[in-house]
This record gives C-alpha cells, structure tokens and sequence, in this order.
C-alpha cells in the first residue's frame, strides 16, 4: 500500500516538474521544428534550394562576432558557427568578379554585400568602446549556431548574417547582420 | 509527507515558471523612436518618470523606418511609435495589421521640426573661416573631410546629399555636388535633371574611394569621428549637433531643409537608393521639410499613458528645448 502510495507521489512530481519546464520555456522542439522548416534559396548561374542538413554538410567556419545597430546598440560578443558566405554562393556557381551578393529574409530585409566584402575587407570595426580600430582579417559567414547552441528565432535563427573575425571583441555595423536569411542571389 | 513533496514542486514549478509575482507590478511605456530623438527623449523619459510613479518609460531606438517595422514587420508591440519624417507613417502605418481589419494606425501628430547645419569642432580644418557665406567654398577644398551617414541607414544621409544638390542651384555652383560627392565613388553615382527636378541614383554600395568622404551608418559614430578629428565637418540635424555641444554654421532656409515655406524647393530633389532595403517601403526619397511625427499603433497595450507621453513630448517639443528637435512653426498642427 504504502509502495503505491510512493509510486503515485513519483508518477504526480515528474508529471509536475515537466509541466514546469514547459511553462518555464526549457524545452527545444521549437527550435527543432524552426530548423525543419526552413529552405535556403541560392540563385546564382542555377538555383539552388537548401535545408538546415545541406548547409551544415558545408565546411563550417567558428569565430568571433560582435555588432552594433545605428543607435550605438551592442548585440554580443558571440561566438559563430556557420557557413563562409563564398562557399555557399559556390553551390550556385560562385561570386564572379564584380558581382553582388544580394541576402534577404522573410520580413522584407534585404542587404547587398560586394566581392570585396566578401574577402573581408571594406567594413568599418570599432573596439569595446565604440572607438574606430584598423579591420582585422573579417569573413562574411551565415551563422547557424551561436555560443555552441542553434541559433533561436529572437536572434535571428535559424540562419542569419554574421561578419567574424578570429580576435574576439571585433564590433562590426549591424545593417549588415541579415536575420531570418532564406534567400541569397548572385547579381552583376 | 506526499503532500509536502507536492507542495514543494508545486511551488519551484511556479517559480520556475516566472509567476511568482513577488516584485510589484510596475507599468512600463514602450517607445521606439527615431535615433535623433534619443537624447531629447531620454530628458523625457526621467522627467515622466518622476511625475509618473510606478511608471517605467523604456526607449528603444532606430532609424526611422526600422521604427515602423518593429510593429508593422517584427511583430513588436509598442505604445508610441516616433519617427524624423512624417510621410513614412502614413506610408507604412495606413494599412490592416495582421489577422485584423484594423489598421496599425489612421493618424499621427506632428511635433517638432529640424534643419540640416554643418557641424565641425575647434579641430576642423579652417574653422576659423567658414561662415554662412562660404561653407561650400571650404567643403570643397581638396584637404577637407566630410562626413554624413548612410542614405541607406539614416534620413539624415540622404537629406544631406539633397542640401548638397540644391546649394549647387542656390549659389550656382554647377560642379559642386560632382566635387563633394561624385567624383570620390568608385561606383557611379549618376545626377540627371528633368523636368521633375534633379535625381541622384546611388549604387548598391556607398564605400568612398578616398579620404574626402567619410559614411557611416549612423550620427553617433560620426560624431565620434568628428570629436576624434577623424573628419572636419558632417552634414547633421541642428538639434543633434547642439545637443553634442559642437560648433555649426546654418544654411540658407531655402537648402536647409527646414522650412515649410521652401517645401515646393525642396521636393525638386529625389535620391533613388541602390536597393530597397525594405520590402514594405521603395527606395525613392523625396525632398521634403523635416517634420517628426508620433503616433499610437492601434494595438498599443497602454494606450491612455501613451496619449499622456506624447502630451508630454509635444507640450515640451513647444518650448524649443536644448537639443529638442525645433517647435513647428504657429499654426503648423491643426
């Protein structure tokens, strides 16, 4: 009887604890289903149309990011994984000379990156203090991950725009920080 | 004993669960206003604060049309929208918010006014010449550096490339906006006059190809630049150059952007942006007087305190504050 009793107070605390955890938001399907869903479209010479699973069978790139919106706003310092932008572009043909890289998302937000940024160079980078320093060597990646877990909704994910570099504390301008990314073209 | 086990998780769910509701419930006012409002709003804020117990004003900026997306786009609520140009709320606001038949918003209030001047510090490059009369003359000297944002970003960019075009009519100066602007961009940026008046086209990318032109995405790290003597002068709202304490020569109300009066000069002037940055809104740009405008979206969750605010802002913006943005001129709202 009083085993019965023990098994039913067990079988009530862990219905309890879960229905906790739920409330208190720790559980991850939603974050699992916004993955899912999610399709890339590259258009390049061919088009192409990515999942989560294509983009991360790519070479996956690790480093620093750090931004700041117009307002002088910091958002980080974030360690980034994710895809160099060149490489993705090179599942549609690749960024010929002179080309454009054009990167937009569902919300209508669109950002233009030429073949110069795309090596890195042209950014304008600021220290902690939001003090001018001289650009180190930066790379242009789409961040699938962030401080070692999948990028959430609120921040952008499950795929969005990050400009790393491998020295931490790197503040880059934020316009170019695309959220949401589900579409990528190749222009002249 | 079961029942004390079960009370103990029942509350650590609670609490785990953010519902504890031991802090006392403080009302918070969201605002999300356009960067040039930032100061004279964070004045604002403290003052309505302190009039307002138990009141929490939280301010939030951005340019002025990422303003508007926050609630139209983003899916944000907000209690007061305000914005550095009038049109963008009619433009992005008059239509039905998702899943509803009403509108985000069906008007706005007009509150206060601005002007483009040219800001420079006692580091500038001849700032003991440049006057009223000849700031173009010394703009245009091969060793000044000039700075002004984003026309992608920032209202502020694109305006100061429309005082820029209407000085070369005003002191008739025909190469003057190819010698400050054009001539130091790899990527063209094409001038052409109709019968509408004078478009400028921008590239995809406004990256200058010397030391003449600084851009940057917003006021803030231009001032910065100013302040470090990285740049000599920046096209800039009067209002923020006088709350930044900076020295800055004034412009001719018929280029300044200003006047109400030169509204028709103005509007001469179009600036098509490289690309739409956002969906919601083209990437034409007309010349118009800088009026800032605020409204409440129709979903706001406070909506009388918002009303109350923006009270508050207009009855201040009146009085032609420090580093406010100017009053409209009488009879300007009706």
């Amino acid at each position: 009887m009083r085993e019965m009793a023990l098994s039913r107070t067990i079988v009530l605390s862990v219905t309890i604890l879960v229905f906790s955890l739920v409330l208190a938001g720790c559980t991850a399907p939603v974050q699992d289903s916004l993955a899912a869903d999610w399709r890339l479209t590259i258009n390049g010479t061919t088009e192409k149309v990515l999942t989560m699973k294509d983009v991360r069978a790519l070479p996956p790139v690790n480093g620093h990011g750090y931004c700041v919106s117009t307002t002088g706003f910091r958002f980080g310092p974030y360690t980034c994984k994710g895809v160099d932008l060149r490489d993705l572009a090179g599942v549609a043909g690749g960024v010929g000379e002179g080309r454009q890289v054009w990167v937009s998302a569902p919300d209508g937000y669109l950002w233009v990156f030429d073949a110069d940024q795309l090596e890195g160079r042209g950014f304008v980078t600021f220290d902690e203090n939001l003090k001018e320093i001289p650009s180190p060597p930066l790379r242009i990646i789409l961040m699938y991950e962030q401080n070692g877990t999948p990028l959430t909704y609120d921040d952008g994910g499950p795929a969005r725009i990050a400009i790393i570099s491998e020295q931490p504390g790197v503040i880059t301008e934020g316009s170019a920080w695309v959220k949401w990314v589900d579409r990528i073209e190749i222009r002249e | 004993m079961r029942s004390v086990a079960i009370a103990i998780l029942l509350v650590v769910s609670i609490l785990l669960a953010g519902c504890s509701g031991s802090a006392p419930a403080n009302k918070t006012l969201k605002v999300i206003a356009a960067g040039s409002l930032l100061a004279p709003f964070a004045e604002a804020e403290q003052e309505f604060e302190a009039s307002h117990p138990g009141i929490d004003v939280q301010i939030e900026g951005h340019g002025s049309i990422q303003v508007i997306r926050q609630v139209t786009d983003l899916g944000r609520t907000a209690d007061v929208i305000a914005v550095a140009d009038e049109s963008l709320i009619p433009d992005l606001m008059y239509r039905p918010m998702k899943n509803s038949s009403r509108n985000y918003t069906d008007w706005y209030r007009p509150i206060s006014t601005n002007e483009m001047v040219i800001a420079y510090t006692n580091k500038s490059r001849y700032h003991e010449e440049i006057s009223q009369e000849n700031w173009y003359r010394i703009l245009a000297r091969p060793d000044v550096r000039l700075g002004f944002s984003n026309p992608m970003l920032d209202a502020a960019g694109y305006r100061s490339l429309m005082v820029l075009q209407l000085a070369e009519g005003e002191y008739r100066e025909p190469l003057l906006f190819e010698t400050l602007i054009t001539d130091h961009f790899p990527s063209t940026i094409t001038v052409s006059a109709g019968e509408e008046g004078t478009t400028i086209s921008l590239p995809e990318i406004m990256r200058p190809s010397d030391d003449k032109v600084v851009i940057r995405d917003g006021s803030i790290y231009l001032l910065s630049l100013l302040s470090a003597g990285g740049i000599d002068y920046a096209i800039e709202y009067r209002s923020v150059a006088e709350g930044m304490n900076l020295s800055y020569v004034t412009l001719p109300a018929s280029i300044n952007l200003g006047s109400a009066e030169y509204a028709e000069r103005y509007r001469n002037v179009t600036v098509i942006l490289g690309f739409p940055r956002f969906a919601t809104i083209g990437s034409e740009r007309n010349g118009l007087p800088v009026v800032y405008a605020v409204t409440i979206p129709a979903n706001a969750p406070n909506p009388d305190l918002a009303r109350e605010f923006i009270g508050y802002i207009a009855n201040e913006s009146a009085k032609g504050r420090p580093g406010w943005p100017a009053p409209l001129p009488e009879g300007a709202v009706s």
